[in-house]
């Protein structure tokens, strides 16, 4: 089974579409304003979902779906969130919320979720040009992954399950949470087919590629390790499709010092290697010889992290080249100390001269526990990857 | 004399809602939690108007407003609910829906609507 990745941009879309219309709803019914902040999808594993979600507790309406489209829709909030939440929503409807106590309180998020869930799924229907049933949406609290529902669970385990998730934050409130979309596996893979074969991709090389592209993350993090001593460990690594646009929105406005790479062969691309400043420092400074140490980003810890830079990227696209049996070469590294925003944004911008939409390689390394941290943005050429994966040696 | 308007939707929130912005203007006969419940107050109460929900368990909105205007060809019935689906609307119209709201909605909607319904 294939998957056209223009028909998976369409649906992201969709998706991203549905979000606003679902953040609207939220707007007239408590006059709470949110921001859609990106959309992605991804084919994730059970260990992708355990990772992406761990420890976390979440509140959550859940709403199965039938008909045009089958699966299941989830809207969920972090337990405080959810508070805050029942909190303006009564207050915005004059419900007199001490007498009659949480039962309410739990309805008011319930209705809120049937309300977001139907008008984020509205635009789906009327394109495809069929009826979508809801079922009566279900309030559920769950730590972890269980905030999903059970056969999006089961499905990851077998094959893998595609995840829409649409992430919305308060204007003027502290108030976020995710929307999300999860199709039956088989149907929406139907869906995806297509017919334009330099578009197409077997789905079970998704994948495939998520897998290569843990394996780069895990040997990114074992060179970050052996040149600084420092304890290293890959925290979360995804596969994501999302719309060029939305990239340096979501990799934020903190500042970063790290490392830009051009890639070029086959699949051609960019890879950002992102570290904030103290970690940038910290490791900096475990990597300089004797006792030469810096306080600040200056040109000790530009040189240590272009050398670590070098290091990562070729430990990451080593492996895509021997799996892809392609040859994959880097740029030298551009340094960059800026914005998220402000150093993605050319990235995207080159890029974006021949597609709308990405595949995403987000891996995010923890350094020495929870003192450290570093991004790995991997946005290869889409078409050229689509070409390259199809390529492969059939595997069942 | 006000008009008799019954409430079905399956959220407390939601009926709670509906019946402070009718109140003023309306006369609640009363409220359902699904569709076999709607049915039953319906014919139990004749209400000028129903506000229906699509989605409720037990039987679904469209299901219960085929029942009613079955019953009484001359039952208003406005489906007031999150799906705004044009194949949905279009069920409901064959249900015999007379009106459609999509929520969230504000008080000024509801009554123009319902007015639209059964005018004043």
């Amino acid at each position: 089974m294939k998957v056209d990745i223009r028909e998976l941009g369409q649906f992201n879309h969709l998706a991203s579409e549905g979000a606003k219309q679902a953040a609207k709803s939220l707007s007239t019914l408590a006059g709470i304003e949110m921001d859609v902040d990106v959309t992605d999808v991804s084919l994730v594993t059970e260990s992708v979902l355990a990772e992406t979600f761990a420890d976390r507790s979440f509140v959550g309406v859940e709403l199965g779906l039938q008909g045009g489209l089958e699966g299941e829709t989830v809207l969920a909030l972090e337990r405080e969130r959810a508070l805050v939440l029942q909190e303006l929503l009564l207050d915005a409807t004059d419900t007199d919320y001490s007498s009659k106590g949480s039962t309410l309180a739990k309805s008011s998020v319930t209705e809120l979720g049937n309300i977001m869930i139907g008008g984020f799924i509205d635009g789906w229907a009327n394109h495809l040009d069929t009826a979508i049933n809801m079922t009566p949406p279900r309030y559920t609290e769950a730590n972890g992954p269980r905030i999903l529902p059970d056969q999006a669970i089961e499905a990851a385990k077998n094959h893998g399950v595609f995840l829409f998730e649409s992430k919305l934050s308060g204007m003027d409130v502290d108030l976020d949470f995710s929307l999300y979309m999860l199709p039956e596996y088989r149907q929406f893979v139907q869906l995806l087919s297509g017919n334009d074969q330099g578009n197409q991709i077997p789905v079970n090389r998704l994948s495939t590629f998520e897998e290569l592209a843990k394996e780069g993350a895990g040997n990114a993090a074992g060179q970050i390790g052996m040149m600084t001593g420092l304890d290293t460990n890959v925290d979360v690594s995804r596969l994501r499709f999302v719309p060029l646009s939305g990239v340096p929105k979501q990799v934020g406005n903190d500042q970063f010092v790290g490392v830009v790479f051009e890639l070029t062969g086959l699949p051609s691309g960019y890879l950002v290697v992102l570290f904030d400043e103290n970690s940038a420092i910290t490791i900096a400074n475990a990597m300089m010889p004797g006792d030469s140490t810096e306080d600040e980003i200056g040109s000790m810890t530009e040189g240590a992290i272009k050398e670590l830079g070098n290091i990562m990227t070729s430990g990451f696209i080593d492996g895509w080249a021997n799996v892809l049996q392609t040859s994959i070469e880097h740029s030298p590294p551009n340094f960059v100390h800026d914005m998220g925003e402000s150093i993605m944004s050319p990235v995207v911008g080159k890029l974006g001269q021949q597609q709308d939409y990405a595949f995403v390689i987000d891996s995010t390394i923890e350094i020495d526990g929870n003192e450290g941290k570093c991004d790995i943005y991997a946005l290869p050429n889409e078409r050229e990857l689509a070409r390259a994966l199809s390529a492969l040696p059939a595997q069942d | 004399m006000a008009k008799r308007v019954m409430i079905a939707d399956d959220s407390e929130f939601m009926r709670n809602l509906l019946r402070e912005i009718l109140e003023d203007d309306f006369e609640i006969v009363g409220e359902a939690e699904n569709g076999v419940e709607a049915v039953n107050l319906y014919e139990e109460e004749d209400p000028d108007i129903a506000m229906m929900d699509i989605v409720m368990p037990i039987r679904s909105g469209i299901e219960a407003t085929n029942e009613i205007t079955n019953n009484d060809p001359d039952a208003k019935v406005i489906m007031c609910t999150s799906v705004g689906q044009e194949e949905k609307m279009k069920q409901a119209i064959k249900a015999g829906a007379s009106g459609y709201i999509t929520k969230p909605f504000q008080k000024p909607n509801v009554l123009n609507e319902i007015n639209d319904v059964i005018p004043a």
